[in-house]
């Protein structure tokens, strides 16, 4: 028997626009005062107009342009009507014949899932149910959403999670969204189905996941529960039997939700409120001129500069954090300081909030240059004080002694002392020469951290012949 | 009776203190008192203290402004009592659509117009009935009793906006803002004897004005002059950054441009208009308008309109299609009342709509009706090209008597076949009273213009009250 999952996804993400989709209400609706930010337009009222938000349109072009859609340039929005008390209208304002964004392609190592279109829409409100009420809450309605929608190009459940991931990454970059599963600002239906020795499965759409393990989780068990009963009904995909299954993350199961989805109809129309929305060819040019360089040019940038790929893919992780070293890396393009600038963002800078306008890349450069004189303790150290002072690192390790000593004289002395201070430990080398550790440790210590350890335990071997 | 004086006879009356607002209020009451009743043109009639406030204010302000220096900061509007369709929404005042379903909705916001018009300094007197959600043409589709015809108060008064219509010709004010969706401005204009605009589709907000069908809503003036509707059209008039089909073309001071030349207008007359159907009195008395015009300088040319009689099925598949989606939010849940409580012909019209839009129909019908659309608006281009301004009945008979029309509802859509076409194409349409019939009843014509085309409209229209006086007959309601 051959089991093939195919998995497409439905992304909605969560615009961080100041005000909402159609009207000029504060769009922030986590933790906020139920019903707060609200006007006649997002509640739906009698004779209320929507009016589209620029910005939430540009974005969502450059959406599309960063995962390589065709961006079509004369657009409208329709209405899908459906009743659901949280649904002001009676009807969500959203695109289905001519999508800002489509055809574009997410690659996942090596693997193109097709993104088949990127569209505009609002949010609904939120439902509360409580000691068996329903509270309505309006904040989070006409909240602008982009909707992603793959093609079924998903084969594993890990693949969806990187699909994700990806997806994460360039809206982040964009810095269009917070995309935060947990909070809800990206939101993520799979559609799934098997192919069973040439069979097709019914079609199985997913909803309330709400995190990454979440749809991993939630696709394998769907594969497993789709496999098991295919083999007890041998029943296949037709137009009329999809399903809508809800996630329950407690019992790590899928259950049915709706049946018979094939028979929804929306009765889409063109939202006759607004008139078609035109991007000029121009005016597209100029969203696609504010696009950053994607994660994706940044690791192959990154490992030209013979950075591993681990510490390629860490750095471009995310945009803050790539821009810092792309920064940095414009005193010096040597490979050698390259990845003297990634150990210090992934390590001690990777603790901290970092303000990139606070960074200064000759703190980095003079750092580099005097590596040599300063333990790598005290470099971490200094690269963290000179970010927080603005001070340079070399003023900063001067004033602090940091500088190591070379000088074998200095150190000479200080040993001595160290060998006739710690008899015991002496009788341990002559046993045991690998325990002169111990002995550098305590040069280091009595220097306060300034000796050059290599120096160091070659003057106390001397020593002790 | 001041009522009967016109906008800028009433203004210039009361910067010279001739007489006050509070003076014009309280006729408007007084009219109330004696004609609503048999009439029944109100859902809603403000408090007159509260109106006479807004009087007392206004006259103290206009003794200041009767400076000449100052004149230019009072509108002209400043005083004048006025009256809303029902239709939009007043914050703090009931609106109701003159539907049970919004029986107790108080809105929390208000109508743009009606905020320009509060701006000009107009005073607000009443909500005026109509057919629920614009739904008819006769205004016995409401839930609050059915409007009559001052002329014949046995006869409707016509609709949706029957109580706008009708108050301007009972003279219970001085002016009323409505709204058409096909023909409901135009159509009660024409059974009352009073003016009516129905304006190009964006020259004024829809922004608080309850939808009926979005793609065809124009909001537009009702009065007893076309100078009158030209003073509130410039006031009500403009783009709205609350209503994204609102347009940024620039609004001309309409009342200072009536006075034309209409030596070099031609009028159109598309014969198709003027065939089986139309009662012959009717006919007559419309196609009079072209001869009296001609007087004037302007020229006659027969036009065809072939397509003419396919606006029925277009406006009645399109506009029930967007009713039902812009009704669906009447759900029970948030405005007290629960859709039972809408009338047979508004569940007509939601069922027609939801049925035009299913998947399966959608092509045949409603987007069939679409592509028809497009071939109206072809159709006017092409009519407008060989005149500048058409001229057509309002409604082919002379206004029913109670339940005639509802009893028929098929006969309800025929009524309406001379003022569905503008709508889906956009075109401005000016309503006026052009005679009577020999019993009595006032006929009006309706003449169309190319979009945005209103100032010609107005002057053509002002043209015709300077050589007829049908529009200053008022009806003899007996007390």
């Amino acid at each position: 028997m051959v089991i093939t999952p195919i998995i497409g996804l439905e992304v909605h993400i969560e615009l961080k626009t100041k005000s909402k989709m159609f009207c000029g209400c504060d769009a922030t609706h986590f933790h906020v005062k139920p019903n707060t930010h609200t006007c006649p337009v997002c509640l739906g009222l009698p004779g209320a107009l929507p009016v589209p938000n620029k910005t939430a349109c540009e974005w969502c072009i450059k959406l599309g342009l960063a995962l390589g859609c065709t961006i079509n340039e004369e657009t409208f929005f329709e209405r899908k009507n459906y009743f659901y008390p949280d649904l002001a209208k009676g009807y969500q304002i959203t695109q289905l014949q001519k999508p800002f964004a489509v055809n574009g392609k997410i690659t996942i190592d090596g693997h193109v899932i097709r993104v088949n279109r990127a569209h505009m829409e609002e949010d609904t409100g939120k439902s509360i149910h409580l000691n068996g009420e329903t509270l309505l809450d309006f904040n989070r309605s006409g909240v602008p959403l982009v909707e992603i929608v793959s093609e079924p190009d998903i084969t594993l459940p890990e693949e969806a999670k990187k699909y994700l991931l990806k997806i994460q990454q360039i809206v982040r970059y964009l810095g269009i969204s917070d995309a935060d599963i947990e909070k809800g600002s990206m939101r993520c239906e799979p559609t799934i189905n098997l192919e069973i020795d040439g069979q097709f499965t019914p079609l199985v759409e997913i909803k309330n996941i709400a995190s990454l393990t979440g749809v991993m989780t939630a696709i394998q068990y769907e594969i497993d529960r789709q496999t098991e009963q295919y083999s007890q009904d041998k029943i296949t995909k037709n137009s009329t039997n999809k399903t809508t299954r809800g996630w329950d993350a407690d019992k790590n199961q899928t259950f049915l939700q709706r049946d018979k989805e094939g028979s929804a109809d929306y009765r889409y129309f063109p939202e006759p409120d607004i008139p078609p929305i035109i991007f000029t060819k121009d005016q597209i040019d100029k969203i696609k001129n504010t696009i950053p360089e994607m994660p994706d040019a940044k690791i192959t940038k990154y490992k030209s500069l013979n950075l591993s790929d681990y510490d390629a893919n860490l750095l471009s992780e995310n945009q803050i954090f790539s821009s810092i070293f792309d920064k940095v890396l414009s005193k010096s393009s040597d490979p050698k300081f390259a990845k003297f600038i990634a150990n210090l963002l992934i390590g001690p800078l990777k603790t901290i909030e970092i303000d990139i306008n606070k960074i200064n890349p000759i703190f980095f450069k003079n750092l580099f240059d005097k590596k040599s004189e300063l333990s790598s303790t005290a470099i971490k150290q200094l690269i963290l004080d000179s970010y927080n002072s603005s001070v340079d690192p070399l003023v900063l390790a001067k004033k602090q002694n940091l500088f190591q000593v070379s000088d074998t004289g200095t150190i000479e002395e200080i040993a001595k002392k160290v060998l006739a201070d710690n008899p015991k430990a002496v009788a341990d080398y002559q046993k045991n020469p690998l325990s002169i550790g111990f002995l550098v440790g305590k040069v280091m210590q009595e220097s306060k951290g300034s000796a050059n350890p290599i120096l160091a335990k070659e003057i106390l071997e001397k020593l002790l012949k | 009776m001041l009522l009967d004086k016109t906008i800028l006879e009433l203004a210039t009356g009361l910067r010279s203190g001739e007489f006050t607002s509070v003076d014009l209020v309280n006729e408007c009451y007084d009219n109330i008192a004696k004609y609503n009743d048999k009439v029944n043109a109100f859902i809603t009639i403000i408090p007159r203290e509260t109106a006479l406030k807004q009087a007392q204010e206004i006259d103290c302000k206009l003794k200041i402004a009767c400076l000449p220096a100052r004149q230019e900061n009072c509108k002209l509007l400043a005083g004048i009592p006025f009256v809303l369709k029902d239709c939009f929404c007043t914050e703090g005042i009931k609106t109701t659509s003159a539907s049970k379903v919004l029986e107790n909705f108080i809105p929390p916001y208000s109508a743009t117009i009606y905020k320009k018009l509060l701006d000009a300094g107009a005073i607000l007197i009443g909500k005026m009935n109509m057919d629920a959600w614009g739904h008819g043409g006769s205004s016995e589709n409401t839930d609050f009793g059915s409007v009559k015809n001052p002329w014949d108060t046995t006869r409707v008064a016509g609709g949706s906006g029957g109580g706008p219509a009708v108050a301007v010709a009972t003279r219970m004010c001085v002016f009323a803002v409505g709204e058409d969706t096909g023909g409901s401005i135009r159509n009660p204009a024409g059974w009352t004897n009073t003016t009516g605009l129905k304006v190009t589709y964006g020259r004024v907000s829809r922004y608080g004005a309850i939808a009926y069908a979005s793609s065809f809503d124009t909001v537009g003036p009702v009065a007893k002059t076309v100078e009158d509707c030209a003073i509130i059209l410039e006031t009500i008039a403009g783009v709205d950054k609350f209503d994204a089909t609102s347009s940024p073309n620039p609004v001309p001071q309409y009342s200072k441009l009536l006075n034309k030349n209409l030596s070099e207008i031609t009028i159109g007359i598309p014969k198709e208009f003027y065939g089986d159907g139309l009662d012959l009195e009717i006919k007559e008395k419309v196609l009079q308008v072209a001869a009296d015009l001609k007087k004037s300088g302007a020229k006659i040319k027969e036009i065809s309109m072939p397509l003419f009689d396919l606006c029925l099925p277009v406006y009645y598949l399109i506009a029930p299609s967007e009713t039902s989606s812009n009704l669906a939010r009447y759900d029970g849940i948030r405005y007290g009342n629960n859709r039972d409580n809408f009338t047979d012909e508004t569940i007509r019209r939601i069922l027609i709509g939801t049925y035009a839009l299913s998947a399966g129909y959608y092509d045949a019908y409603y987007k069939k009706a679409q592509q028809v659309r497009t071939l109206f608006i072809e159709e006017y281009q092409k009519a407008l090209s060989q005149c500048d301004i058409l001229l057509q009945p309002i409604m082919p008979n002379n206004p029913p008597k109670f339940g005639q029309l509802l009893s028929d509802p098929l006969q309800n859509l025929l009524a309406d076949i001379y003022t569905v076409s503008q709508n889906p194409v956009g075109v401005p349409s000016l309503a006026i009273p052009c005679g009577f019939t020999k019993s009595g009843l006032p006929i009006g014509a309706q003449i169309i213009g190319k979009m945005f085309s209103e100032e010609l409209l107005l002057s053509i229209g002002h043209e015709y009250q300077k050589l007829t006086d049908f529009h200053t007959k008022k009806p003899n309601l007996q007390i």
